[in-house]
């Protein structure tokens, strides 16, 4: 019972942690839409503010619920066929049995390192996307494993904070950069206040530089622990923790030289995946993921 | 003070109404991995015709083994209660297990497309009912743990909820059996 109390916990949390994101964000645009109406002209403040609730709205209710169509997009995965992907097939359904939860839908995307991530707003619409390589490298149990992983991320509402996480602050930090480079186009020419558009323009650049610390600090509070949760809750779907301890020995032992890698994936998206797909020889306060030996050794312990 | 005794009466109606959805919930929990047993068996069952037919052109005269598995076939079919069906389909089961076992022994079957296809169904199945039977097992725990607990035995009394009676489900083993010769 103490169990099944802190997956609730962990639920309740995940949802909290959504809504302070989104009010966050809103709060970000509200601040940038001020921001801009003092550098061009505060008489028009009101149409400003206006226009950037209005964006902001859009924006978050956009990323909310697209979050996992633009996560896909943004790997170009494609869905699985059920002829040809059979065995991820099976591997989900048994899993969706086993955990109660809803089917997911499938996808593949191209890529020969073994990876896998899911994503979606709740269990209702959730998405699991594997990589070829996972596909093909992977035996039945290893594949189960991975998959009762992801469906973990799924039951407790991991996907939803996190691909809120990777679209919302994602874009954020892209279009704090297009704001800094318009602000250097606006300010040529325009004659006003020296001391206001230094204060304005130092203003700016904090935003941009804050955007992708926001951005890696976020996608540190988000994985490290979720990991190795997810990989507990797993087991218990499984009941088979080897299954998922030698896939991410295999994860671990694989190399693929970096002229192959193909790296379609965008660095906000790396804490969806199991493992980080931008491997790092040394672990460090910036990894988004936790030792792959450490999580082994805690599934082989079980 | 009468706002106190309001508050509380508020509070205690909400207790009764959370205790009262759980033993739904999980009551549907059982429920509902019953089913996907159900279900999974009725697939297995289904599988069975295609199987002997791709089986009957390479294996003629292994006449007794598919005479076995259509009559366990025909029994999970006739079978009314879910108790019923359970046990036909463990028969079934068996019977299909020796029919890949004696494959073993035919090359060209073994080769078949449509036959290792049908075997690679199989053994899915059998991971599946597997793992219904696990959640079915820990559905039962969980509401049979919320009846017999403190505070919720006295809830289960009040709504007359009973303890479900936890009848065992043949386990079924995850992958298809190996035959070594």
């Amino acid at each position: 019972m103490v169990e099944r109390i802190s997956f609730h916990d962990q639920i309740q949390m995940n949802k909290i942690k959504s809504f302070v994101l989104i009010v966050v964000i809103f709060i970000f645009f509200i601040i940038l839409g001020y921001i801009i109406s003092m550098i061009l002209d505060p008489s028009y403040f009101f149409i400003i503010m206006i226009f950037s609730v209005i964006f902001s709205l859009i924006y978050i209710l956009a990323g909310y619920y697209n979050s996992d169509k633009i996560s896909l997009a943004s790997v170009r995965a494609k869905p699985a066929s059920q002829t040809e992907h059979r065995m991820f097939y099976h591997a989900v359904e048994s899993m969706s049995i086993a955990s109660g939860l809803p089917m997911p839908r499938l996808y593949v995307m191209e890529s020969e390192e073994i990876n896998a991530f899911a994503s979606g707003r709740n269990p209702q619409n959730a998405v699991i996307c594997f990589t070829t390589g996972a596909l093909k490298k992977l035996n039945k149990q290893e594949l189960e494993g991975v998959v009762a992983h992801e469906m973990s991320h799924v039951a407790n509402y991991d996907i939803r904070f996190m691909t809120l996480t990777a679209v919302l602050i994602g874009m954020v930090s892209i279009i704090a950069q297009m704001f800094l480079r318009n602000l250097w186009f606006a300010n040529v020419g325009k004659d006003r206040d020296g001391r206001v558009q230094i204060f304005l323009i130092l203003l700016g650049i904090i935003f941009a530089i804050l955007a992708p610390i926001a951005a890696q600090l976020v996608s540190l509070s988000i994985s490290r622990k979720r990991e190795y949760m997810a990989d507990a809750t797993g087991v218990k779907f499984t009941r088979y923790p080897l299954g998922l301890a030698n896939a991410l020995k295999k994860i671990k032992n694989e190399h693929i030289p970096e002229r192959e890698r193909k790296h379609l994936v965008a660095k906000a998206m790396a804490p969806l995946f199991i493992s980080d797909p931008f491997k790092r020889k040394v672990q460090n306060l910036f990894s988004t993921h936790p030792d792959l030996d450490d999580r082994i050794k805690r599934l082989e312990k079980m | 003070m009468i706002w106190w005794i309001i508050g509380l009466a508020i509070f205690i109606a909400l207790i009764f109404v959370v205790y009262y959805n759980r033993f739904i919930i999980l009551g549907n929990r059982i429920d509902n991995s019953l089913s996907q047993i159900d279900v999974q068996l009725k697939k297995r069952a289904d599988l069975v015709p295609n199987l002997i037919s791709s089986v009957k052109g390479y294996a003629k005269h292994e006449k007794g083994i598919m005479k076995d598995v259509t009559d366990a076939r025909k029994a999970f079919m006739s079978a009314k209660t879910f108790e019923g069906k359970v046990k036909a389909g463990a028969e079934l089961q068996n019977a299909l297990r020796s029919i890949l076992a004696i494959a073993e022994n035919y090359p060209q079957l073994r080769a078949n497309e449509n036959f290792l296809q049908l075997q690679q169904e199989l053994a899915a199945i059998e991971d599946k009912v597997a793992y219904s039977r696990q959640y079915y097992n820990d559905s039962i725990l969980g509401y049979n743990n919320l009846t017999k607990k403190f505070p919720g035995m006295l809830f289960a009394s009040i709504y007359g909820k009973k303890a479900k009676k936890y009848f065992e489900i043949p386990a079924e083993e995850r992958s298809v059996p190996k035959v070594n010769f």
